[in-house]
């Protein structure tokens, strides 16, 4: 960089150069420590010999020094793990965190409560009404039918409807919680065929109580028997 | 003595070339503008034409009109016939003058060019029509494979003979960059378009699953080299230094950068398959190799830039210069954003979403394209023999396209980090991820339609350059250049043997350097850290043998300029050698051996024709079937309870070609298969069931409010080809998937009662078709069971489906597979409970 060819000489230089006795232009050059043009030209193109810039070498000679550490650690000493090791490790503290959020949550719900408290909060039915919406709609229709409007006609949607007043898995709340956290039960043939995925890898258990409680308050009626103070 | 003879250049050829360049890129932005709009828009994958016909027509998609099949056209447009015309352009106008001959036959000359364009209308009318082989870049159908690959073959002939017939001693840099890339496009494009034809419009590539990855991506990130990258850095030695009136920067910089960006390129080719279950010891060579490519890609680039010292102002009033120095800068800024992506913890983020798009549009609108430019109106008036019509007009396209491209670049750099932050997001505690995948896609909207935008201008910036080099053009008269040259006599030229250029110091020192270098890579413990030292010994040895050569290996190098086929020999040798230390090892070891506990199960026949349907559609521009080794990869699409559900090996290895994508414009797929529906012979139900698939391909939007797939309502019409499946099945065992025996009832059978099986299910949940609602019962089963909807559900629903193989141990060492040289390490108490 630091060269910076000086562009009158240089066409000195070349003018001397066509002059077939005088000294060979690279070697003048050379001798003189300047910019070397090389003598030969290709359809009017010339070329300088400039040194290639330290920093651009040194960024080559990095990379090259760098594989050489990568390569050596990697496979001679364990010291970087390997992918799987580092997914599977990670992915099993998520299962534990999972677990453990699934027992806090089942041991503060039950039936009773997921009527008298949960589904008795606007708040929680709201939220709950946001999951439902993004999350079940595809399969269980917005208003719960499992159907939707096309063509003027009621087409059908993939799920079960939910306001039928049948519940397959059975009608406990806390059936309907433990059936959307673990998806249609494996020994089910499913509806058509088709199984409902276990929700639970998607959504915590407070949005899954959350989802119950929306449940139960658009069908209030399945589940009176369960609300607090009521002997069942 | 010597003699003069006077030559007269075929600029014929070069403007048509030029010309074409110019039509097909006006064709190939304007697709791209379409497919850009269509992912801000369903609607424009040809719903908008019930719009602009004023309802004539009715439908919620035309299939040739889908983005699928308009993105491969797309690409295959900009990259073979915008920049392969162009580089045909610059390559014909810059070798004859640079060999002071004019190009060897002309009969060679028109047949590259009218093949070369009729490969391109063949491949217009292929591509939409949905007939392709699936791999990126390499969609074409093996007819015009065969074709492209005669027209390269007659090009080379051309080429190559020219440079015999020369009245230059020596080869100009230039034309080291077009060897470089004649010898490496036909490497790659005969390896990676090997295919078994199972009718004239259908094949399969006889790679499949990793190695079909492998293979791809070796072609497909060396077209990038070998088709956009080294033509136009040849192009850029010539017509820079003739468009600024001075002299190359650094011929022993050319020499450096040519050799080491040849050889360092090709290895490279696995950074588009990090942190997938490619074997790590690929990925780590894709990694290393890309970052030592960031100083070859740059020598490049400060050639060009420094070139231009002292010349500076002509930035100001040149517009080729002004193009070409944009150009040069957009090049060194993809080649250092590159490396970037490369290394694994970036490309954890970058890889599957527009971060990429936006990197190779970096390269494609900013180098390929200003390029392209700067070559156009530098060679328009001297070809019409005029000046160029307007240089205002072709300032106006620098601005326009600049601000185009930023655009661009800026809205996909943002869509894909912010993307890709998203889709890594877990909530409070952990233990579940924060946003659905359509969320992230929602959240990018507004970027896809700045791309779109940035796009547009663009485009309207290469309509100004199209015109103004039309008036040019018919404001002058086309004229062939003439040339006063001296014969170069025979005496020399080409004359030092093959083995005394090849036998020499430098070569000595660089080959046996290079061997140990790969020694190392391969050989197991201590073995291999005696190569490495060998290898660095060879290296220091070569440092003092070059010190103390007192220039003998300059002259030597002279000597090879000399001598064209030694030359071309030694680049052969020196991009043969990262292909082979990849794929030979995965050809000979990755088959059985390495399918990690998980092997695919078979296809029936329907979920055969399924799959085909899949890679028609062009479904793997914006599915991937690849659960990366990544923690949020696996949380979001692995099964719960599975510690190692990310995918295994084994898991796609029947498949041809393989299907991990590369782009997630949608979610992953890989887990949308599933089990066996009780009571059904073959009929499978995965995450989803058939009639939720039944709606999604009837309006996508209905069960994944947000998503801005295209609707598919032809293949509720349009009849699966089951006929076409015997002989597909017979192709399959020949290239290695273990089929059962079948006859040809046997198989129409099955795929029968799968169809029917589906359909079945359909009926039973109530489907019925909005366009013919009166049509039901087992009218409707008929019309569904021989659709193209139950076999592409069939093999939507098997997707993914393996078997479990006892545990294979830990690979044996194995001189081919470095992985099994890692020390042996305990098995983390974690994989003990995977299953």
């Amino acid at each position: 960089m630091t060269r910076t060819p000086n562009t009158e000489s240089t066409t000195t230089i070349a003018m001397s150069d066509s002059s077939t006795s005088g000294p060979k232009l690279g070697e003048y050059a050379r001798e003189k420590g300047e910019v070397v043009l090389r003598p030969h030209e290709f359809d009017g193109i010339q070329e300088y010999d400039q040194k290639l810039p330290n920093w651009w070498l040194f960024t080559f000679y990095g990379a090259v020094v760098f594989t050489v550490i990568y390569w050596t650690v990697y496979y001679h000493t364990n010291l970087l793990k390997t992918d799987h090791q580092i997914v599977q490790e990670a992915i099993s503290i998520v299962e534990k965190a999972r677990q453990e959020d699934l027992v806090k949550a089942l041991a503060s719900i039950d039936d009773s409560k997921l009527v008298s408290v949960w589904a008795a909060d606007p708040s929680i039915v709201a939220a709950g009404q946001a999951t439902y919406s993004t999350n079940c709609t595809a399969c269980h229709g917005a208003d719960l039918s499992a159907t939707m409007e096309v063509a003027g006609k009621k087409a059908p949607l993939p799920g079960l409807p939910l306001n039928d007043h049948q519940w397959k898995y059975g009608g406990k709340p806390m059936d309907l919680f433990k059936l959307i956290n673990a998806g249609t039960p494996p020994d089910s043939p499913g509806h058509n065929g088709a199984k409902m995925q276990a929700w639970g890898q998607t959504l915590s258990p407070k949005q899954i109580a959350e989802l119950t409680a929306y449940i139960i308050a658009k069908v209030p009626d399945d589940f009176k028997a369960y609300a607090a103070g009521t002997t069942n | 003595m010597s003699t003069t003879t006077t030559i007269t250049y075929d600029d014929t050829s070069v403007r048509r070339f030029m010309s074409a360049s110019i039509i097909w890129g006006l064709v190939g932005m304007l697709v791209g503008v379409i497919i850009a709009t269509q992912l801000s828009w369903w609607q424009m994958n040809g719903k908008f034409i019930e719009a602009i016909s004023f309802g004539a027509f009715k439908g919620d998609g035309i299939s040739f009109l889908t983005f699928g099949r308009l993105r491969p056209l797309h690409t295959n447009a900009v990259i073979f016939a915008f920049v392969g015309n162009m580089v045909f352009a610059g390559i014909y106008y810059s070798t004859q003058r640079l060999c002071k001959v004019r190009m060897a036959s002309d009969f060679l000359s028109n047949l590259h060019f009218w093949g070369w364009q009729l490969i391109i209308v063949a491949a217009a009318i292929t591509l939409p029509a949905g007939l392709t082989r699936g791999k990126e870049y390499a969609e074409l159908i093996w007819p015009i494979n065969i074709a492209v690959t005669v027209i390269w073959v007659v090009f080379a002939i051309n080429f190559f003979w020219t440079l015999a017939k020369r009245n230059e001693p020596s080869l100009y840099v230039a034309l080291w960059f077009y060897i470089a890339t004649i010898v490496t496009v036909a490497m790659l494009y005969i390896v990676n378009h090997l295919s078994l034809p199972t009718s004239l419009t259908h094949s399969y590539p006889i790679f499949g699953g990793l190695q079909d990855g492998l293979v791809q991506w070796w072609y497909g990130h060396n077209a990038v080299a070998f088709f956009l990258t080294t033509p136009v850095l040849g192009i850029m030695y010539y017509f820079l230094p003739k468009a600024a009136n001075k002299p190359v920067y650094s011929y022993r910089l050319s020499i450096v950068h040519f050799w080491s960006l040849v050889f360092i390129y090709i290895w490279a080719g696995p950074h588009h398959l990090l942190n997938t279950d490619l074997p790590r010891w690929l990925q780590n060579l894709g990694m290393l190799f890309s970052l030592m490519l960031w100083a070859p890609s740059w020598g490049g680039m400060l050639n060009g830039l420094l070139t231009l010292r002292g010349a500076w102002a002509q930035l100001r009033t040149d517009p080729v210069i002004k193009f070409f120095v944009a150009g040069i800068t957009f090049y060194g800024m993809a080649t250092f954003e590159g490396p970037l992506l490369s290394i694994r913890a970036v490309n954890a983020l970058s890889h599957y979403t527009d971060w990429t798009i936006g990197h190779v549009h970096a390269g494609a609108l900013g180098w390929n394209g200003f390029m392209a430019a700067g070559l156009f109106y530098w060679l328009a008036p001297r070809l019409w023999k005029t000046k160029l019509w307007s240089q205002s007009l072709a300032n106006m396209h620098f601005w326009i396209g600049l601000v185009g491209i930023l655009l661009y670049v800026v809205a996909m750099w943002s869509a894909g980090i912010m993307q890709g932050l998203m889709l890594g997001e877990a909530n409070p505690g952990g233990a579940t991820l924060k946003y659905k995948f359509v969320e992230t896609l929602e959240s990018i909207h507004i970027f896809y339609f700045l791309r779109s935008v940035g796009g547009f201008f663009y485009l309207i910036g290469f309509g100004l350059c199209a015109f103004n080099i039309w008036k040019t053009a018919r404001s002058g008269v086309a004229t062939n250049d003439t040339a006063e040259v001296v014969v170069l006599e025979r005496t020399r030229k080409d004359r030092a043997g093959l083995g005394e250029t090849l036998i020499s110091d430098p070569i000595a020192h660089i080959v046996l350097g290079i061997a140990f270098t790969i020694l190392w890579f391969f050989l197991p413990p201590h073995a291999d850290k005696a190569a490495l030292i060998v290898a660095i010994a060879l290296g220091y040895k070569g440092v003092m043998a070059f010190r103390k050569s007192g220039g003998g290996w300059s002259r030597w190098h002279d000597s090879l300029l000399e001598n064209y086929i030694p030359f071309t020999i030694l680049v052969f040798i020196a991009v043969a050698v990262g292909g082979a230390s990849q794929i030979i090892p995965s050809l000979v070891v990755n088959r059985d051996k390495n399918i990690e506990g998980r092997l695919q199960e078979l296809y029936t026949p329907l979920e055969l024709a399924g799959r085909d349907l899949y890679v028609a559609e062009g479904c793997y521009n914006c599915h991937s079937q690849m659960i990366r080794t990544l923690v949020p990869d696996v949380m979001r699409y692995g099964r719960a309870g599975k510690l190692d559900d990310y995918s295994h090996l084994g898991e796609s290895i029947y498949d041809h070609p393989y299907q991990w994508g590369s782009k997630r414009t949608g979610p992953d797929l890989a887990r949308e298969g599933g089990e066996l529906v009780t009571g059904a012979k073959y009929m499978r139900s995965g995450k989803r069931g058939n009639d939720w698939h039944f709606n999604h391909f009837l309006n996508p939007r209905q069960t994944s409010p947000g998503s801005n797939m295209p609707a598919y309502p032809w293949l509720f019409e349009d009849k699966a080809d089951l006929k076409a499946l015997p002989g597909k099945i017979a192709a399959q065992v020949r290239i290695g998937v273990p089929w059962p025996a079948l006859n040809q009832h046997e198989i129409l059978d099955m795929a029968q009662v799968q169809a029917l099986e589906i359909a079945d299910s359909l009926i039973a949940a109530k489907v019925y078709l909005p366009d013919k609602p009166e049509l039901q019962g087992l009218a409707l089963r008929d019309q569904l069971a021989a659709s193209k909807f139950v076999a592409l559900t069939a093999y939507l629903q098997k997707i993914g489906a393996y078997r479990e193989i006892t545990k294979d141990q830990p690979a044996e060492p194995s001189m081919l597979n470095p992985d099994s040289h890692r020390r042996p390490e305990k098995v983390p108490a974690a994989t003990t409970q995977a299953h």
